[in-house]
This record gives structure tokens, sequence and C-alpha cells, in this order.
């Protein structure tokens, strides 16, 4: 159990809670090797992005080093850095297990970035015992040492859980305190909003260093000099905030091919249309068509790399999704180990559009269609297969060809 | 942590089967189950991912037996164990 939150009395009101994981991503790249964060370590590039770092150890920012920083000025100020490959891809999971507890404690929780969620405690106070503390009560047994903020704005929750520490993890205001909680604290605690953009450096630059300067600005000046985000930060600093919109929990559609070679080139290709083939042959896929994709693969040397693509027209024919894909491929940094394809949203059922003039092919695949669809029935989802060439002219032979699901005609 | 994730490895065509194979001084097949070994038509090695951890050295021959049949083995010389393969 971790220390009691510091609450006060009358906390009748619409209450938010930030739950911050600090550090979150560098944890799960680290994974079993945690006991590394002690030392100087940070989440290096991803590949293919700007050579920046990730986030970055206690250790690693006593010698200067921060998230975001370039590699080169980073070795360069603490030459005993350990970079550790990314892994959005775990990284994606073990957040995906973090939102799905909150939701078992009845929360429904808003999400942008791994390490940070809201949820709205009101209406859960009755099956938590009736009180704020008994929801906190439930959060920290289901979340562990997470840091709760929890005050009546989403911003005010976040900025009250970065106040927290590992001996007291939780921080409550309320409504009547929160313009004394804000006022002292430093605009830069903005950065967590990206739709500011740069301001939070720009305000610091121009001398506003803290929310109750930047809350006690005129709001016309602050629309002419920076425009929307101006406002918006303005707003924040006076304990405002846009209501949370939880998500829409997923509905987790995913194909994985293991690879027991390290591949690239023609070989992934041939891969992508297997998982193409075996996402389209899914039961779960109900004859909706895919709206937005996405591709993820693991290396051979470590890390994972992930790609999320929307297509433009929610489709579900193999050609068209395969020369939305294939491009992405060309992106891999490394040879792969696996490969998977997720669909991260359906759109409308995929319907046929008939031609005008009937050459009989659509006769054709339409009896080919419920001959397929029969013996699936029958037989299961193996039913009805071809053969895939994956590579060819590959020296082992049981490496030159798959069996795949057969595309619906 | 596991989701709706079907991670499979691929069906693969081909797949390599233990055999019972006999073989003769030189090394070489000369039954494969109960059946002799009339001719070895060819025989090769293959090495592959040997800068893994996960070394593959196999030694096929391609055989033609009492019976007709065309056969392929193939002895895994870092597992010590035949098999046969199509393909």
């Amino acid at each position: 159990m971790g220390a009691p939150s510091r609450t006060y009395a009358n906390m009748c009101s619409h209450m938010v809670v930030c739950v911050s994981i600090p550090r979150f991503s560098l944890l799960a790249a680290l994974g079993d090797r945690r006991v590394l964060a002690q030392d100087a370590v940070a989440l290096g590039p991803e590949p293919g992005h700007e050579q920046v770092l990730g986030e970055v150890s206690p250790r690693a920012e006593t010698f200067g080093v921060t998230t975001g920083m370039r590699v080169g000025e980073a070795l360069s100020r603490c030459p005993e850095l350990r970079l550790v490959p990314p892994d959005p891809e775990g990284v994606r999971g073990l957040w995906t297990v973090v939102l799905e507890r909150i939701e078992s404690i009845g929360g429904a929780p808003e999400s942008e970035r791994p390490g940070v969620a809201y949820f709205d405690a009101r209406g859960l106070r009755g099956i938590h015992g009736g009180s704020l503390d008994g929801v906190l009560e439930a959060a920290r047994r289901k979340l562990g040492r997470a840091r709760l903020g929890v005050a009546p704005t989403r911003f005010a929750a976040w900025c009250a859980a970065s106040r927290t520490s590992a001996r007291r993890p939780t921080l409550t205001v309320e409504r009547r305190r929160i313009d004394d909680f804000l006022a002292p604290l430093p605009v830069a605690l903005l950065r967590v909003r990206p739709e500011l953009g740069e301001l939070p450096e720009t305000l610091e630059r121009l001398g506003v260093m803290t929310l109750g300067e930047l809350a006690a600005l005129p709001a016309p000046a602050l629309a002419e000099r920076f425009g929307h985000p101006g406002l918006t930060a303005r707003e924040l600093a006076r304990g405002d905030d846009m209501p949370l919109t939880p998500r829409r929990p997923p509905e987790p559609v995913t194909e994985r091919v293991e690879l027991p070679e390290g591949v690239s080139g023609q070989q992934l290709e041939r891969t992508l249309e297997l998982l193409i083939a075996r996402m389209l042959a899914r039961r779960e896929r109900r004859g909706r068509a895919l709206r937005a994709v996405a591709l993820s693969a693991r290396f051979v040397a470590g890390g994972t790399w992930r790609t999320a693509v929307t297509l433009r027209h929610a489709s579900a024919e193999p050609e068209r999704l395969r020369l939305v894909l294939k491009p992405r491929l060309g992106e891999l940094p490394a040879p792969a180990e696996s490969l998977a394809l997720e669909v991260e949203a359906f759109g409308p059922p995929a319907r046929e559009q008939t031609r005008m003039l009937d050459d009989g092919e659509a006769e054709r695949r339409g009896r080919l269609a419920e001959a397929i669809g029969q013996a699936r029935q029958a037989a299961g989802e193996g039913a009805a297969l071809r053969v895939l060439d994956v590579d060819p002219g590959s020296r082992v032979p049981e490496r030159r060809s798959v069996l795949a699901p057969f595309p619906d005609p | 942590m596991s989701r709706a994730v079907a991670a499979a490895r691929a069906r693969r065509i081909g797949t390599p089967r233990p055999a019972l194979v006999e073989v003769g001084p030189d090394r070489r097949p000369v039954a494969v189950g109960h059946a002799r070994v009339e001719a070895v038509r060819e025989d090769w090695v293959v090495e592959d991912r040997w800068w893994t951890g996960r070394r593959l050295r196999r030694r096929y021959f391609e055989l033609v037996l009492e019976d007709g049949r065309n056969v392929v083995v193939f002895h895994d010389l870092e597992a010590r164990s035949w098999h046969t393969q199509r393909g």
C-alpha cells in the first residue's frame, strides 16, 4: 500500500485521476533487465527517425542528459551512457495492460501516449466504498507503484501527478485550492500538451516562468501573440480543460508470423502477402473492410518496429492492401525475426461491386466462394489453402513455400 | 499479457520427417526403412545460419530405392539424425 493521499473534506465534485508511470517506455524496453535503470541508460532513437534520445534514467539525468537530446551530445556528456533499443511494440502491449487494469476497476481511461492516462473518478465512488479514497485504493491495488494525481481537470491532475514522489505517490487537489496549487508551478509542465508546440519554451524566454504569471496575462494579448495555443495555455493555467475522451476498447485482431531466419527484401514481401491473406480470413473481421492497420516487426538483433497506416478508403482487397503496405517494408532498418499485421480500425462491410456486363466470371467466382465457404465451414479455417512461394531460391527446401489461406474470390 | 494475437509459425511445405536410414562403411545410405538403396544419384551439403547460435548443417542424398522410388534424405550433421524431405 502507498502513503495515503492528502485529501480534503467535501470531495463530491468532478475529479480526474491522472495515472503516471515515469519512464514507462524505457522500463518496458529494458524488460527483465530493469536493474539497469539504476545505471546511466537511455532509450535509443527509433530506426528511421531523428537521432535523438528517448526517455533517460535518473542517473543519466545527473550528467545533464535529457529526453530529446542528440545522441552525440548525450554521449559526450556521459561517456558511460548505454543505449537501449526502442521497443514500441512491447511498450504498446504493456500499456494496453495498464489501460485494461484501469477499466477493470470501472474507469474509462483516456491516454494519448504510454505512461500517462486519465480517468474520471465520478461514478466510481459507489462501487468502491462511496469515497474518492476508495477509488484511489482500488487503483493503487491494480497499478502498483504508479503515481496518481487527482484534480478537477485533466491538466491539473497531470500537474499533481508530476508533484508526487516514491514516498508520497498520490496527491489530490480539490477545486477550491486549484488556483493556489497551479500558480507557482512552472510553465514547462505545459509540454505535456502536444498541441501547444513550442509555446512553453517561448513563454520561458519571454520571462513568463509560472502558470500563475501566465494566467494573469490578458486573453486578447495572448491570442494576438500566440493564437489559439496561447488561449488554450491560459485556460489550462486557470484550471480549465476539455472533458475527457475515453478510449474505445480496440478489437484486437492481429496476425503474426515467426520467421526462423532473419529475412528482408522479397521474402518479407511474400510474408506480408501471407499476413494479409490470413488477416482477411479471420472470422473476427465479419466481412468488414480494413480502415487502419499497423505493421510491426521484431528484429534479430533486438528491438521492435511499428508503423501505422490509415487507408484512404477502407478496403478488404488483398492487392490494394499489399500496394499500401509494401512500401512500408522498405522502412525496416534490419532483418526481422517476426512480422505482424494488426487491425486498428475496421471500416464498413466490404461490398462487392458487380459488373454491368456479366461475362460469367462473377458467377464462377460466386461458385468458388461458396465452395470455399462450405469447405471452411465443414473442416475449419485451414480447409482452403494455397501455396505461397516465400523464398523459392532457398537451398533449404522447407523455407521455399508456405501454405496461406485461399483468398476470398 | 496475451491478446487475441494469432502468433504462429507459417505452415511450411516439405518439412523434414525423421527417417530410419542404414549407412555403409563409406557413410552413404544403403537402406531407407525396409527398402535397399539401388543408387545414389547425387549428394550435396547445405550449411546455413553459421553466424547465429542455431547453425544448420545437412548432407543431402538423392536416392533411388530398389522399389523404384526416388527419395531425398539428409543427415543433420548437428543433431546427428536422419530425415526424409520432399522437394
